[in-house]
């Protein structure tokens, strides 16, 4: 498949490690260069490196990692980055469709809506372009070689991979990509609507897999494709539940068994490491001080109002003017009092302030003991496809299968 | 190849077999060539009765033998008008006697259609289907009942009467499913998806090199065997004397050439500085005085030498990948390990636990040496999928647990960040626009020097 070796060979395809989003193939050519954010690079550079190595850039601009390429990081190197959420999905299905080397499977995948779409009736059209609107990102996912990369990966050099893809287009990129990865004889990729013209194989697949809008439609195909001389399976793959319900019938009116149906999801976390969190008895303190302040504020206040008011008497028959300020003052006075809502904004309980100087306190007697926590990203993936699978039991002459 | 996997699919003589009986329950069953097997209520019958049968067959037991049944579909069920507004709990269903059961257990004749038929009364007169007819007589509230829920009452009663029984292909998927439902302790919560997911992002394939720990009752190890087909090396490190049994591998039944690529080191034998103290004899060969005795120095000079090169396989390092579900720290299990690690090697751990994962992560965040190193949480959601009845299942298994991945890179210290770089290009940038105020010219820095002294 890709260089197993520990050095990094003229003609590798590796994976440039740039940050977590931005992660890009790279098939290493003497003589090419590489000019990206993070620096200038030399392809003959990375010759004779081994995998998972640091590279510094030569004009000193940051560095990359090249790593060993494996499906996984394929998939992420793609353009449609979110697919490695389909992680949970091509692994699941792996196993349960036994997918193991040596297997043989089959699948059927359609890529972005194309030109030979149009050669469709018009209701299909109408269909797909529904399911395509529904999950844009869904038709790219399989399509775009993330499952044909990983089952070949499993089957190794001794299992098969028959892979239909129904956009032309798309075919041929994907069949010149499989023979750069060293997978020509791993993957047949054929160019067919299997829908309509059925797979090229017969009675040879352990497994198949479907990634079609009408998957329904294609079962009575697959099930031509599969063995009879022992057990096989089959999944498909469907965004929606009214497929899925489509498909059961399908599966079921076509004599498949076990049919199950499956939502499998990874929720990626964040981890953090954030300081001890605050005891509420601080936050008790803090507040029996604040209220004291308020209290001792308000008492000097009244006894300067009365101070005020006896000045006042003294001064009896003074200018009006004077005697408009003392009673402003009055009035204040008196609000403290009644209204102490309204004082709160006055003298306000600072609270982040307070309890900052009394976690200074704690950290002098404690070094600084952080806590690490997880949790959940705030936006995950909700869904991606719910996964039907059934099997087919062999029709030996031991089951006689009409009832 | 396709024969091989053909008979790979068949019931040999030593294998164990899971079983799934009417109530839903698993049995793990030794079939052996003449051996009977005998489960409970069910009734027994001749392991040879099994023997190359292919896996996934449905059965039933007759007496002492098998009979296959054809397999079953689900059945669509007709709308009625029915609702439960006029069933009343009142205990109208009289319970079917004991005397009654055994007479007509006596009379009993089998079950050879399909038993979830959804018209038992039209199918032929049997034990099962008489057992059931019996009982719904007797509950005079049945034909108030909805389709659905006629259904369902049919159902239970079969899934309690019938003696029928189900093979399971043992599939890693089914293996694991048969170990999470009857101890998920044991196999440390790692369920299917989980599993299916580590196998996937430590690329586990066919002729690879891989470290393995797994306290999961050997459910790791047996994954990553089941997806090398006995091509490659894996190396598992254990913490007991003895290489450890594995038991999940029972119900695998991997033929010995997928097991022969595995070998386990523990702890101490796995340390490079530690000599294993085995009692070599260092016998010469004149000095060994009976068979018994050669033999017997034989064995040990093999063990020791088997050991030697073990320990030398995982010394020469490169691995791939190391794989983990431990009840270890895997911080301690990390300082052992990672120095046999290849550049651009997957770690995949798992742990019931987010906590011990998270904390681990922000320690390998922390070195130069881990790229990437990135938690998540398995979920997995089953559905009932019945026509018309099509919803997620009541109850989940909430608990597959955590995964950490990252990758292992050889670190470069004379690399700068960008940052770090943008940083001193802006440093720099500043310094010379305050060195061109002071001299408006184009001057070579030995002119600087001099302006500066001036």
């Amino acid at each position: 498949m890709w260089s197993t070796a520990r050095e990094i060979a003229p003609g590798d395809t590796v994976i440039a490690w740039l940050t977590r989003d931005l992660i890009q193939p790279l098939v290493v050519t003497p003589g090419k260069d590489l000019n990206i954010r993070f620096g200038y690079y030399r392809h003959d550079d990375l010759v004779g490196v081994p995998y998972g190595s640091k590279v510094g850039s030569r004009n000193g601009k940051g560095f990359i990692h090249v790593l060993r390429p494996t499906p996984e990081l394929w998939t992420m190197a793609l353009p449609h980055r979110t697919q490695i959420l389909y992680l949970a999905d091509i692994a699941f299905i792996t196993s349960h469709l036994d997918i193991k080397p040596g297997s043989r499977v089959v699948e059927a995948a359609l890529a972005h809506a194309s030109d030979s779409l149009t050669r469709q009736p018009p209701q299909y059209f109408a269909y797909l372009d529904q399911l395509l609107d529904l999950t844009p990102h869904f038709f790219a996912g399989t399509g775009s070689g993330s499952f044909s990369h990983s089952v070949a990966r499993s089957v190794g050099k001794t299992g098969h991979l028959w892979s239909y893809e129904f956009h032309e287009l798309r075919a041929s990129k994907a069949k010149e990509e499989f023979t750069r990865h060293g997978l020509a004889d791993i993957v047949t990729l054929t160019h067919r609507n299997v829908c309509k013209d059925g797979f090229t194989v017969e009675s040879a697949a352990d497994a198949v897999f479907l990634d079609l809008p009408m998957p329904w439609s294609a079962i009575p195909q697959a099930k031509k494709a599969l063995r009879k001389d022992c057990l096989t399976r089959i999944c498909c793959f469907s965004p929606c539940i009214e497929q899925v319900q489509r498909t059961v019938t399908a599966l079921n009116d076509a004599g498949f068994t076990e049919i199950t149906m499956y939502e499998s999801l990874v929720r990626p976390h964040e981890v953090d490491q954030v300081p001890p969190m605050r005891s509420v008895d601080d936050a008790c303190e803090i507040l029996k001080k604040a209220e004291q302040k308020r209290e001792d504020k308000r008492l000097r206040q009244i006894a300067a109002t009365r101070q005020n008011l006896a000045n006042k008497r003294k001064r009896e028959g003074e200018a009006d003017l004077a005697e408009e300020e003392s009673h402003h003052d009055t009035a204040s006075g008196k609000r403290t009092k009644t209204d102490e809502i309204d004082d709160i904004p006055q003298e306000p309980i600072s609270l982040d302030r307070n309890i900052a100087g009394s976690s200074e306190v704690a950290d002098s007697t404690k070094p600084t003991a952080k806590t690490t926590v997880s949790k959940a990203f705030p936006e995950v993936r909700g869904h991606t496809s719910y996964l039907t699978f059934a099997c087919l039991l062999p029709a030996s002459p031991e089951v006689t299968v009409d009832a | 190849m396709a024969e091989e996997a053909s008979t790979q699919n068949k019931i040999r003589s030593g294998d164990t077999v899971l079983l799934r009986i009417p109530n839903g329950d698993t049995r793990s069953v030794k079939v052996e060539k003449d051996l009977i097997v005998s489960i409970g209520r069910l009734g027994s019958f001749s392991s040879n009765e099994l023997i190359d049968h292919h896996y996934g067959l449905t059965f039933e037991i007759v007496g002492k033998n098998l009979v296959v049944l054809p397999p079953q579909n689900i059945q669509e069920l007709e709308e009625t008008d029915a609702t439960n507004e006029h069933i009343v709990g009142d205990g109208s269903v009289k319970p079917v006697t004991p005397e009654e059961m055994a007479a007509m257990k006596e009379a009993g004749v089998h079950v050879s259609v399909p038993f979830s038929q959804s018209n038992l009364r039209e199918v032929c007169p049997c034990f099962l289907q008489d057992i059931i007819k019996k009982q719904i007589d007797q509950h005079t509230n049945f034909e108030l009942k909805t389709e659905y829920s006629k259904d369902k009452y049919k159902k239970k009663k079969e899934a309690k009467y019938a003696k029928v029984f189900t093979t399971i292909p043992p599939t890693l998927f089914n293996v694991c499913e048969y170990w999470y439902n009857k101890d998920q302790g044991r196999i440390r919560d790692l369920r299917i998806d989980a599993l299916s997911q580590m196998l996937n992002l430590a690329n586990i394939r066919p002729g690879g090199r891989y470290l393995v720990v797994d306290d999961a009752s050997g459910l790791v190890v047996s994954g990553v065997l089941h997806r090398m087909g006995g091509q490659g090396r894996v190396l598992t490190i254990c913490d007991v004397e003895t290489p450890p049994a594995y038991p999940v591998m029972t119900q695998m039944n991997f033929p010995p050439e997928f097991k022969s690529i595995m070998a386990s080191l523990n702890w101490a034998t796995c340390q490079e500085d530690y000599t294993p103290i085995i009692s070599t004899w260092d016998v010469e060969e004149d000095q060994i005085r009976s068979d018994k005795q050669r033999i017997r120095v034989n064995k040990r000079r093999a063990a020791s030498d088997f050991l030697q090169s073990t320990r030398e396989d995982l010394f020469a390092g490169e691995f791939e990948a190391l794989v983990v579900a431990s009840e270890y720290d895997p911080q301690s299990i990390l300082k052992r390990l990672n120095k046999y690690l290849g550049g651009s090697c997957n770690i995949v751990i798992h742990s019931p636990y987010a906590q011990i994962l998270s904390d681990l992560q922000v320690v390998m965040r922390a070195s130069a040496e881990y790229l990437s190193p990135a938690l998540s949480e398995v979920w997995l959601r089953r559905y009932q999928i019945l026509p018309g009845r099509t919803h997620p299942m009541m109850n989940m298994s909430g608990a597959g647990g955590f995964i950490l991945h990252a990758t292992k890179v050889y670190d470069d210290p004379s690399a700068v960040p960008v940052e770090a770089h943008r940083r001193l290009q802006a440093k720099l940038a500043t310094e010379t626009q305050k060195s061109s105020d002071i001299v408006p010219s184009q001057q070579e820095e030995g002119d600087v020097a001099m302006t500066d002294a001036t």
